[in-house]
């Protein structure tokens, strides 16, 4: 299988703290990478420095074979990357059309097409018969459900999903999973940071934990849970 | 050597002038500093400074320094009063919204001024107005030493305010972290009312020390005035006393060197060019960022 | 959304009308169609892309003094003065973005001061480009067709195209790919790069259509002025004039910048004799009661009212 995302030696330092250390990683494409570690591991630095929201101090990134090491966020995009916010924040006074059309003119810049691919996301993500509603006062799972259509409409090739599971409700959850599995099945590269293990080890292909800016351990998402290594980094030691 | 004195007595008028434009500089600084709050009004605070020593003036004959035992005490109460009924209603409204309504307060004010007090420039004479005190071959301004020891003793009033008292350590706590100020059971809303009016107080006393030496005109002259207040601040980070007072001494040196050895049509234009690299050059301090949220 | 072409174009209806009916009040309705212009021209960077200016009078000063010194001094036409101006204040408007792009929020608003006070300075002192500090006459221009453009109702005729030309590009673009990426930047830059926009590219293309649009009417207001002062037409008032024109109207609304200049050039009007030269009065006290009580302006508020109450209907249903 064709490498979609690999990524050597990524180095990020803050002043003098290295929040993300010499960390590399090789995701095949149609594969979903599951990257967990407790809070300050690194891995939300990790998951921006790859999507260009954090400045690297060291190390590569090519996307299906091209480098994008130096390219701005938005030119990653173009290149195919596509990305979800922790805290999502929907154009309020927009229609949830509207909203996904502004990422849908990336890749169609006539509104009619525009409004057609929206509209498509929209209904994978199981919000079209909403979507003349105004994006506000949209309950957590909407939200959620909205920003991974805005990722969508883009169109990428990877796609980094950041904690889309935290504090929904078990049925969301549930579904949220639905959506992401869908996703894989149709060739789309995934990364996810994620808390909620229930999803990581019911969605990834390949897992990374990471403690303290380093990669503690990677491998099959069963085998690394029960790593004592990996129970200690979110533990402590006694 | 001739050129080594004028060069001299140019700085020194610059220093002088500098140091006023210091004490417009601090207010507007120590507003931004606790209230996030870039007061476009301070301009015409020094304005209303100006016309307060010239109503009693012509009403009584005072001094303007004498003006100042009213002016001061006046601005400060205004201020805070202006804090509690406007600027505290802003809490939750878009980010340039402070700013918009304290241009609309600089319109209304220098509007008000135009109205009662008409168009013609007015000015306080005093006996004092063209005495010098020579220092060797250079001579000061009897006006500008006494503005630069008024602004001198104001400042320092203000520094010992800030250090050493109970009132001080509370306005720098709100300024340095608000939430952490509220949860040691510091009145932040109150703080921010005294402290609009601490900083008005300041400008009504530039205006005050200014008018021996400037006319007062009432609506164009107060947006110069808050122009070089931006200047004086951007210049050392708003929000950071010390440096405004540094900046305001530079930009009177600024001004008066650049006036005098470069081409005195651009004066008011080196401050602006300055102003404009220092907000470009030394981001650290002088950016409001955007709302970080990856 | 084609209700704004229907009602752009009865308005465009009264407009030519309204001389026939009020041939007397010709040079205020100018003021308010050019204000309307400039207010929305403005609102296309400081509303939809969220980069408030107070640096506008620049524009009005650039394309005034394209007209002015290009009719007086080397006889040039002035719609090929227009012309030049146009592509002046895009180039002007691109550097300048280039150079203050960075600063964000109220910086970005100083900054514009900053450089306008500076334009207006250059004004003033180099006589040999503008006709220095005392300004500049426009002693004849041309007359295409047999139209006399000195003729106020000519005067009235173009500031109406302005208005609805400038109306016409904002209605257009709060349509297109152009002003849902404005609204995306002005939301949140990084979600905005997460949709593959460049922000940076963004507001720089907003700012030259701002920069040439307030062109375009300045040139127009040199005409209906016939004399030009640098003091008045770069100065400082004029950018805030404009800037809260459509701030009180109701920033990155289509209607909202025509609303504000209808209520500030009217009420200016009404209290003309009472204020006197003190008519910014009118503007102060509108802002800081928009500011405090309509925070998204005339139009901008009601808007956002309808739209939670459609919702909450919808909810309920």
């Amino acid at each position: 299988m064709p490498s979609a995302l690999k990524a050597d030696g990524i180095t990020v330092q803050f002043g003098g703290v290295v929040a993300v250390d010499n960390v590399s990683l090789d995701v095949q494409q149609g594969t979903i990478l599951g990257l967990i570690g407790p809070n300050g591991a690194g891995k939300t630095t990790l998951f921006n420095a790859l999507t260009g929201f954090v400045p690297l101090k060291a190390g590569r990134i090519a996307l299906h074979g091209q480098d994008v090491t130096h390219l701005a966020p938005h030119a990653r995009v173009r290149a195919g990357m596509g990305r979800t916010f922790q805290t999502e924040r929907p154009f309020e006074e927009l229609t949830l059309l509207e909203n996904v059309l502004v990422a849908a003119f990336l890749r169609e810049p006539k509104r009619r097409h525009a409004e057609q691919l929206a509209m498509q996301v929209l209904e994978q993500v199981g919000l079209a018969d909403r979507h003349d509603q105004p994006a506000l006062d949209l309950n957590l799972a909407r939200r959620r459900r909205l920003e991974l259509a805005k990722a969508l409409a883009v169109q990428p090739r990877v796609l980094f999903l950041d904690e889309m599971m935290a504090g929904l409700n078990p049925p969301a959850l549930k579904e949220m999973i639905g959506f992401v599995r869908e996703l894989a099945a149709q060739d789309l590269t995934i990364v996810m940071v994620e808390h909620i293990m229930e999803a990581i080890i019911e969605l990834s292909d390949h897992v990374i934990v990471m403690a303290n800016g380093h990669v503690i351990t990677e491998g099959l998402p069963r085998e690394v849970i029960e790593d004592p290594r990996v129970i200690t980094a979110y533990l402590g030691e006694d | 050597m001739l050129d080594y004195v004028s060069f001299l007595q140019n700085l020194s008028n610059g220093l002088l002038i500098g140091g006023v434009y210091a004490l417009i500089g601090v207010g507007l600084t120590l507003v931004f500093g606790v209230m996030k709050t870039i007061n476009f009004a301070h301009g015409d605070f020094v304005i209303l400074g100006m016309y307060c020593a010239v109503l009693l003036n012509t009403l009584f004959g005072w001094d303007p320094y004498l003006t100042l035992l009213v002016a001061m005490p006046l601005g400060f109460l205004t201020g805070a009063i202006l804090q509690r009924l406007v600027l505290s209603r802003l809490v939750e409204a878009p980010p340039e919204s402070s700013l918009l309504v304290t241009l609309g307060l600089a319109l209304v004010i220098g509007n008000i001024l135009l109205l009662t007090f008409g168009a013609e420039p007015q000015s306080v004479h005093v006996a004092y107005a063209s005495s010098t005190l020579s220092l060797g071959e250079i001579s000061l301004s009897v006006i500008l030493l006494l503005a630069g020891l008024a602004t001198l003793i104001v400042i320092t009033a203000l520094y010992a305010i800030l250090n050493h008292t109970e009132l001080g350590r509370s306005i720098r706590a709100t300024a340095d972290n608000r939430l952490g100020a509220e949860l040691v059971g510091i009145n932040t809303r109150w703080i921010e009312a005294v402290v609009f009016g601490i900083g008005m107080a300041l400008a009504v006393t530039a205006g005050v020390v200014l008018i021996p030496l400037l006319f007062a005109t009432p609506t164009f002259s107060g947006a110069i005035f808050t122009l070089k207040a931006f200047v004086v601040t951007v210049l050392g980070g708003l929000g950071n006393i010390g440096a405004a007072i540094a900046g305001g001494l530079l930009l009177g040196v600024v001004e008066v060197l650049g006036a005098s050895y470069l081409t005195s049509d651009y004066r008011d234009a080196y401050g602006l060019l300055v102003f404009l690299l220092v907000l470009l050059l030394r981001p650290e301090g002088l950016f409001g960022k955007t709302v970080k949220r990856v | 959304m084609n209700r704004h072409y229907l009602i752009l174009s009865g308005l465009v209806v009264l407009g030519i009308l309204y001389p026939q009916a009020f041939p007397g009040y010709l040079s205020v309705a100018i003021t308010l169609l050019l204000f309307a212009g400039w207010a929305t021209a403005w609102d296309i960077l400081g509303g939809w892309a969220g980069q408030v200016s107070l640096g506008h009078a620049s524009f009005v000063g650039l394309g005034g003094y394209f007209v002015a010194v290009g009719a007086s001094q080397y006889g040039i036409a002035p719609w090929w003065a227009v012309a030049m101006a146009l592509v002046a204040a895009a180039v002007l408007a691109y550097l300048w973005g280039r150079l203050t792009f960075k600063l964000t929020g109220p910086y970005f608003t100083l900054s514009t001061i900053a450089i306008a006070e500076i334009l207006r300075l250059v004004a003033i002192n180099e006589g040999w480009l503008t006709g220095g500090a005392t300004g500049v006459f426009i002693m004849s221009l041309p007359e295409p067709f047999g139209l006399d453009l000195f003729a106020r109702q000519t005067n009235y005729y173009l500031a109406l195209a302005f208005a609805a030309l400038t109306v016409l590009t904002v209605i257009a673009m709060s349509r297109n790919k152009f002003g849902y990426q404005l609204r995306a930047v002005r939301e949140d830059e990084d979600s905005a790069m997460a949709s593959g926009i460049n922000p940076t590219t963004v507001k720089l293309k907003a700012f030259m259509l701002s920069g040439a649009l307030t062109a375009l009417g300045g040139g127009i207001y040199a005409i209906f002025l016939s004399f030009l002062e640098p003091h008045v037409i770069f100065y400082l008032l004029l950018s805030v004039q404009i800037a809260l024109t459509a701030i009180i109207g109701g920033r990155g609304t289509i209607w909202g910048p025509c609303v504000g200049a209808l209520l500030v050039v009217g009420s200016g009007e009404v209290f003309r004799t009472t204020f006197a030269e003190a008519n910014m009065l009118i503007y102060g006290l509108l802002i800081m009661l928009v500011v405090m009580f309509l925070p998204r302006g005339i139009v901008g508020e009601p808007a956002r009212y309808l739209i939670r109450r459609a919702y909450a209907k919808r909810a309920q249903s």
